[in-house]
């Protein structure tokens, strides 16, 4: 059983900030099905790009989660609305 | 007080300020629908590789003229699945060079498609789907019940790409092959939305396949009158009645909660202040297609194909590039300039839209300003059922929550 | 609203504007399409301008066109009794007796360059000067500073002709310091032509580039389709702009922009040199004590084409 429950709010600079990154995660993700290893030079850019962004990406969880003060959960994680720019705890009691 | 539920209309990925980017990858289609505007489909005019390659590389070398900071790469027939292996090889391309050129699209794009839904099944497709999953935008165009669908959305026959055309009880609707896959294309991509084109004879219907839509789980459903002029005596008055019948059911019912339909939307009917408002919101000339023949258009609308009575309007090719100068009749095209007085002094003239590319076919001249009216009997019915809507939305509201506060009220113990 | 005819005598009647019409083979107008057009003309309160060709007209036909006053446009070579005098061969040609005509210099970019000399002998000659730049649709932005050079070359001859007590005319510096607003061609809304096929186009180019895009006959009158359009409140980049000496020739917006309301880059940009250039004449005769409508100073501006700002005015 799933439960949402809103737990915050970022600002628009905030949300364009993880935006920015979801975007890119996805774009190097399914860049990464297509990349032939063969291709040397556009391989070993896209798996350092997707470690960076990763990173990144984690990080900005990480300290606005710290900054906030969200609720957490240990089954659950935060989701973000990019229209109300809300943080979302979503817990999966199953 | 509670917040108050009325799903809106979405806005579109970037609010519709993403640079729209058009290939006509086919001008073939599995049916020949009645209404569509694409006068000169046929199956001939296929783009090949080659051409889909020069232009992108003609768009990715120039950066600093598509300053946009997202983009929609859209793919249009015909019906474009009938083109997915170009499609995916265009797709995988575009993905690979925004990439390698630090383009900074990679970070905001799109691939949008809008399908008549028929092969959206098919492993090649699904295969697409997979390996696409986050950036893309997939309308099914389903129009409402069978019977509404089947109206129009019929299955072509070799017969009528002789020109001969079946009799009514002869023609094959195309409803039941594309229901089918309502479910798995929903599942793919929730709050996904449908686009319903109304004519003259789809006006008895409307009320009934707009709910059959929601029915069938689709919530936001995107629905238009054609602006082409083909408007009968008595259209508006039965549109109106099809309006307001479907707004009591849409109240009646709850459904605005978490239903959208592009009908009812509060800025409509007001009038317009000539200088304030006076922008175009048309966005032929900030787009950009090409076709077959590597030939760019201001809008797909624009393309032979796509007209009745005008030459293409061509503003350059993939070897030559854009021709700036053919752009800017669309890129300073306000209200003003293109509406008769009578649109100028009209009392409920916002939410009446235009189509330059219609204005252009419509037109008597070689001219993107002369306005086509003929959709305005249409709005002004739409307006008079939109303000039903509205005024009686708000009542329930409003009574709703003077019960709520009369119930609270009454929990109070002084 | 309508003030002029054009009435074109002869296919091969001259060129005094942008338009070519050098394929053209001898058709003389009728002699009853003649009269037919000067009556339809006087019906209509309209001034005549009768555009010759470079042969003598039958005397019917001077007779005719003598009964009504009129505008007399034509060639060098039969420069008698010219209203307006199309210089057809300036470079090479010795200049005719100009007697008061205003001269018409037709040239490309290069020959306003390369012959500027033999411009100021004709301008120093004529009472007004007109030159039609015949391929400005192949202007580029990197011929700016060139053009920018001739027109100063141009506005330095002009000004040593006001200080030795001379009054130049020339349509790209001087007539811009004297207007106050714009003086378009109007080709369509206040002026129409008559082709030697008894038709009406918007303007002779129109009838060159094809005869079939007419406008109406002698027989049935006028009919021009979204006249509106050719109309200045109906072009949104002109109707805000102050390059007033531009022609906003709707021929060439057809050509380049498909829309005959909206002009092309480089005309914007030509127009918008010789506007500029027009200021900075303006300053120095006022320097010399010369002044030329003081009451409206040309500003400033740092554009040359008003596209690039329209959204300022949205």
């Amino acid at each position: 059983m799933e439960i949402r429950k809103i737990v915050g709010q970022v600002t628009p600079e905030e949300r364009a900030e993880i935006q920015a990154l979801f975007e890119r995660k996805n774009g190097l993700t399914e860049l990464a099905k297509i990349v032939d290893a063969n291709n040397t030079e556009l391989y070993e850019k896209l798996v350092k790009d997707m470690g960076e962004t990763g990173t990144k990406f984690q990080q900005w969880w990480d300290n606005k989660a710290k900054q906030y003060g969200w609720e957490s959960h240990p089954k659950g994680n935060w989701e973000i609305n990019f229209q109300t720019n809300e943080i979302t705890l979503v817990v999966n009691e199953a | 007080m509670e917040q108050i539920e009325i799903k809106k209309s979405d806005q579109g990925w970037q609010n519709g300020m993403a640079k729209s980017i058009t290939f006509i990858v086919t001008k073939d289609c599995q049916l020949a629908c009645k209404y569509c505007y694409l006068v000169g489909k046929n199956t001939k005019e296929r783009m090949t590789w080659e051409v889909a390659k020069e232009a992108i590389d003609y768009i990715l070398d120039r950066e600093e003229d598509f300053r946009e900071e997202s983009v929609v790469w859209d793919f249009i027939g015909g019906e474009p699945f009938l083109e997915i292996e170009l499609i995916d090889k265009i797709c995988d391309y575009l993905k690979t060079e925004m990439y390698r050129r630090n383009h900074h699209w990679f970070n905001s794009y799109r691939f949008s498609f809008s399908t008549n839904g028929i092969n959206y099944h098919t492993e090649k497709v699904q295969k697409f789907i997979e390996k696409n999953k986050n950036h893309l935008s997939i309308g099914i165009t389903i129009d409402g019940t069978k019977r509404k669908h089947d109206l129009n959305r019929i299955w072509k026959t070799p017969e009528m790409e002789q020109g001969k055309m079946p009799k009514p009880e002869e023609e094959k609707g195309s409803y039941d092959d594309v229901v089918k896959n309502i479910p798995l294309w929903l599942c793919q991509f929730p709050g996904a939305a449908t686009k319903v084109t109304i004519a003259s004879p789809d006006i008895p219907y409307i009320k009934e396949s707009v709910l059959h839509l929601y029915a069938l789980g689709i919530k936001e459903v995107n629905i238009n009158c054609v602006f082409e002029n083909v408007w009968k005596e008595g259209d508006d008055a039965l549109f109106e009645e099809q309006l307001t019948e479907l707004a009591d059911a849409i109240i009646d019912m709850d459904l605005y909660k978490d239903h959208a339909c592009s009908f009812y939307q509060e800025f409509i009917g007001k009038p317009m202040d000539p200088e304030r408002d006076n922008q175009n919101w048309c966005g032929a000339g900030k787009m950009l297609a090409v076709d077959a023949a590597g030939n760019f258009y201001p809008c797909t609308r624009f393309a032979a194909y796509s007209l009745r009575s005008k030459p293409a309007w061509i503003i350059g090719n993939t070897h030559d590039g854009i021709d700036q100068n053919k752009l800017r009749p669309f890129l300073t095209l306000d209200r003003s300039t293109q509406s008769p007085r009578e649109c100028m002094e009209c009392e409920v003239a916002s939410g009446c839209a235009w189509c330059q590319g219609e204005n252009y076919d419509a037109a008597d001249t070689h001219t993107v300003y002369q306005r086509a009216t003929a959709i305005c009997m249409m709005h002004k019915a739409r307006v008079r059922a939109n303000n039903y809507y509205w005024n009686k939305l708000f009542r329930k509201l409003e009574l709703q929550e003077y019960e709520e506060q009369k119930r609270k009220s009454m929990n109070i113990v002084c | 609203m309508l003030t002029h005819i054009i009435i074109l005598l002869d296919d091969t009647s001259v060129s005094y504007c942008h338009y070519d019409n050098n394929g053209a083979k001898r058709l003389l107008i009728t002699l009853n399409d003649l009269k037919a057009g000067i009556i339809w003309a006087m019906k209509e309160n309209l001034n005549i301008q009768f555009v010759y060709p470079d042969y003598a007209l039958p005397d019917e036909y001077n007779k005719t066109i003598e009964t009504i006053d009129h505008t007399k446009i034509k060639p060098d070579v039969q420069a008698k009794d010219a209203d307006v005098l199309v210089l057809t061969d300036w470079k090479n040609r010795l200049l005719p007796a100009i007697n008061g005509a205003t001269c018409i210099i037709k040239a490309s970019r290069k020959e306003l360059n390369d012959d500027h000399e033999k411009i100021m002998e004709v301008l120093n000659m004529a009472e007004r000067l007109n030159i039609v730049i015949t391929d400005i649709d192949s202007f580029t932005d990197k011929e700016i500073d060139d053009y920018k050079a001739f027109l100063d070359r141009l506005a330095d001859g002009v000004s040593k002709m006001y200080s030795q007590g001379k009054t130049a005319q020339i349509n790209l510096l001087t007539d811009r310091i004297m207007l106050n607003e714009m003086n378009n061609c109007n080709a369509g809304s206040s002026n129409v032509t008559l082709a030697p096929n008894g038709r009406f186009y918007l303007c002779p180019a129109f009838y060159y580039d094809n005869p079939q895009n007419d406008v109406g006959n002698l027989q049935e009158g006028l009919c021009i389709k979204n006249q509106q359009l050719l109309c200045l409140d109906h072009a949104p980049i002109c109707r805000r702009c102050d390059a007033y000496q531009c022609r906003r020739c709707v021929w060439m917006n057809s050509k380049l922009t498909m829309d005959a309301n909206t002009p092309s880059h480089q005309q914007c940009v030509v127009a918008h040199l010789e506007r500029n250039a027009s200021r900075l004449l303006q300053q120095i005769l006022q320097e010399k004590g010369i002044s030329l409508n003081p009451s409206y100073e040309i500003e400033e501006i740092n554009y040359l084409d008003p596209f690039n700002i329209v959204n300022r005015w949205k």
